[in-house]
This record gives C-alpha cells, structure tokens and sequence, in this order.
C-alpha cells in the first residue's frame, strides 16, 4: 500500500483535507499553521551568523524577531522541506531541474523579494491567511484575502504580457 | 509545552505537509493563478475545502476558548502586504509551502525564489528599522489606531465576547459561504464539461460530413 502511495498523484481534496484536520490539533497545541514566520526567524539567523552583533544595530531584530533557533515555526519548513525530499525520492520524482532561460531567473528573483517584503509588511504570509487567519475569522483574514486576490491578480497580468511576448 | 517539544511537533506537521503536498502536487498560488488565468479551479476547489474544514474546526474550539489563535493587530499593511505578495507569487511561479516542497524536489528554481524571500524580509527589516511601521507586536493595543493605519484585533472569539453569541455561529456563516462559492466553481466546471462535449459532438459531425 505505502509504495502505491508514492506511485500515483493524490487528489488533491484529499491532501487538503488531511493538511486542515492537522492544522485543527496544531492549532490545539501550539498555533495555525504558518511559514512566514518560521523565515522571517531564518533570515535573523543567517543574518546573525554573517553580521555578528552588528545585527544588533537594526532595531527590527530586537523589537519584532529576536533571532531564536528553538522558535516552532522554522520546524514547520524545514518538516515541509524534508517531507517533501523523501516523498519525492519515494516516488522517484527527485531531480535537479534548473530554470532554463535568463527571464526565467529574473521574474523567480523579482517574485521572491516581492514575497519576503509582502509577508513582512503584512505580518503574515498566504498560509496564515488561508490556514490560521480566515478560518479564526480574523479580520486581517479578509484584509489579507482582499489583498492577495488583488495581487494575483494583477500578477496574472504581468504574466499574461509576459507569455505573449 | 516545552520549546524543544514544540519544535518536534512543527517538525512532524510539516514533514506530513511536504508529503502531502509533494505527492497531490496541491499550489496555493495555482489555486489563485489558474483560476484568473485559466478558469481551471482544481487547486482552488482543494483550499476551499480546506478552509471549511478549518473554520468549522477553529471556530467550535474558539467557542470554548480552546486554541491558539493569531493575536496582532492588521490594518492597511495587511492588504498592502498581502498584494505584494500576491504580485511575487505568481511572478515566481510559487508561494511560502511550494518553495519549500519544490526545493525538496530538486528544484533550483524554488531554492532562487526562497532565497531572494530571505533577501526581501532582510530588506523590509532595514526599511523597518528607519519608520517602525507597521507597528511591533509589543506596542499594539488591540484597538483601532487610525493614525498608524491600524484597525485592532478581532476573530470569532472576540465576537463572542462581544455579542454573547457562541463563535461557533459566526463560523457557520462562513462556512455557508465558502460551501456556495465551492458550489458555484462546481456549477462552472459542468457547463464548461458540457460546452466541451458539445464542440466535440459538432467536430464529429463536420468530420462524418466530409
């Protein structure tokens, strides 16, 4: 049975499914499920190791995200990163695959920085908004949704020029 | 719960997560993306699920005080944020989950994305530093604060308290909306299926006629 697992794609409802009935007893335990924050506390660290003390001089990483190794949320991606390295060696889907063409790496490295600085002035990322906030009928849930609708929006244009060339 | 424990058991949440995700190959920005762009609504149908599942879920427990919601203030910078987001996660191709579960595919192109989200948070820590806002967590009051575009703090539980109407209701109402527009993405799906079995019913009978 688990080697059938790894051989045909899950329906996705189902994944979803599961991921939300989880995301329940987390929530029960520690708090939503959620990725900004985990990186956000990655970010401090990295930067902690390469600037040392001089860290110390952005007051952004005393007041809002003191960077702590034992903060939960890191967990969560790097669980994410290793589920999803044995799922795919399992399922012998793991291969390096490299974007091929220069505008590729350009719209993945704008998309990324726009990413972090979205998930930070925000506060929360895509997943507190689907998975924590919305669902606890937060109103920043409804700001949030608002937003990143708008965003795709407005993303899906850009690409839609960029596709037709 | 011990901070080593709480680590073990994000570890384990997300490990499931990541296999969960790599094997239906669910995307949350799919979900958005295809359902503008394309009118293909296969990821979208799986988050709507999910989100039902999740309010009944959170709102019950929230009805008797039980779990750990997400308590900051949100105001313009939320929307603000999100829709930066938004703009990037479609330009890259990925958002938050897909950049961890791809790059555990061997993805170089989400390992670059994930990257460059570190270099963008560190970026916002500068601009931070210089204005502080939005607001630190530390300094917010819970209450609307229209001079730093602040709009407080309030979930089902608050309108519980509020009311004195169980949270679990205000769920059922969001529940009911997400099951209609769940229903609708439904209804769409059939009359494109039909309008597709129509144009292929007419393109077999061009074909007998010649």
């Amino acid at each position: 049975m688990p080697s059938e697992f790894f051989k045909k794609t899950l329906d996705p409802v189902i994944a979803l499914a599961a991921i939300a009935v989880l995301d329940i007893f987390l929530f029960l335990m520690i708090g939503a499920f959620t990725v900004g924050g985990g990186e956000t506390m990655m970010t401090g660290l990295i930067a902690e190791a390469a600037m040392g003390d001089d860290l110390q001089r952005l007051p952004f990483w005393n007041l809002v995200f003191e960077p702590d190794p034992t903060y939960w949320k890191i967990y969560i991606s790097l669980g994410m990163l290793f589920g999803a390295f044995v799922s795919a060696v399992l399922s012998k889907e793991f291969y390096i695959r490299m974007p091929r063409r220069l505008s590729e790496w350009v719209l993945i490295t704008i998309g990324g920085l726009l990413m972090g600085i979205g998930i930070r002035l925000a506060f929360v990322c895509n997943v507190s908004t689907f998975f924590g906030m919305t669902p606890e009928m937060n109103m920043g849930g409804y700001l949030a949704i608002s937003g990143i609708l708008a965003g795709a929006w407005v993303g899906s244009l850009i690409y839609k020029k960029i596709l037709e060339g | 719960m011990s901070a080593i424990g709480q680590c073990l058991i994000a570890f384990v949440f997300g490990s499931v997560v990541g296999i969960l995700v790599q094997r239906s190959r669910f995307c949350n920005t799919a979900a958005l993306r295809d359902a503008i762009l394309f009118k293909t609504y296969r990821n979208t149908k799986a988050l709507l699920v999910a989100m039902i599942i999740l309010t009944f879920g959170f709102t019950l427990f929230l009805t008797f005080g039980e779990g750990n919601p997400m308590r900051f203030d949100v105001g313009l910078n939320t929307f603000a944020g999100l829709f930066i987001f938004g703009v990037g996660m479609v330009l890259a191709g990925a958002c938050t989950v897909s950049t961890w579960v791809k790059t555990g595919e061997g993805n170089v192109g989400a390992l670059w994305a994930l990257l460059f989200t570190f270099v963008g948070m560190f970026l916002f820590s500068l601009a931070w530093s210089a204005n502080y806002w939005p607001p630190a967590p530390a300094s917010m009051t819970g209450e609307p604060n229209l001079e730093a575009l602040q709009l407080g703090y309030s979930n089902a539980a608050t309108l519980q308290e509020k009311f004195g109407i169980p949270a679990i209701v205000f769920g059922l109402v969001q529940v009911g909306v997400l099951v209609l527009i769940y229903r609708a993405i439904l209804r769409k799906e059939a009359a494109q299926a039909e309008r597709h079995r129509q144009s292929q019913a007419a393109r077999a009978v061009a074909t007998a006629a010649e």
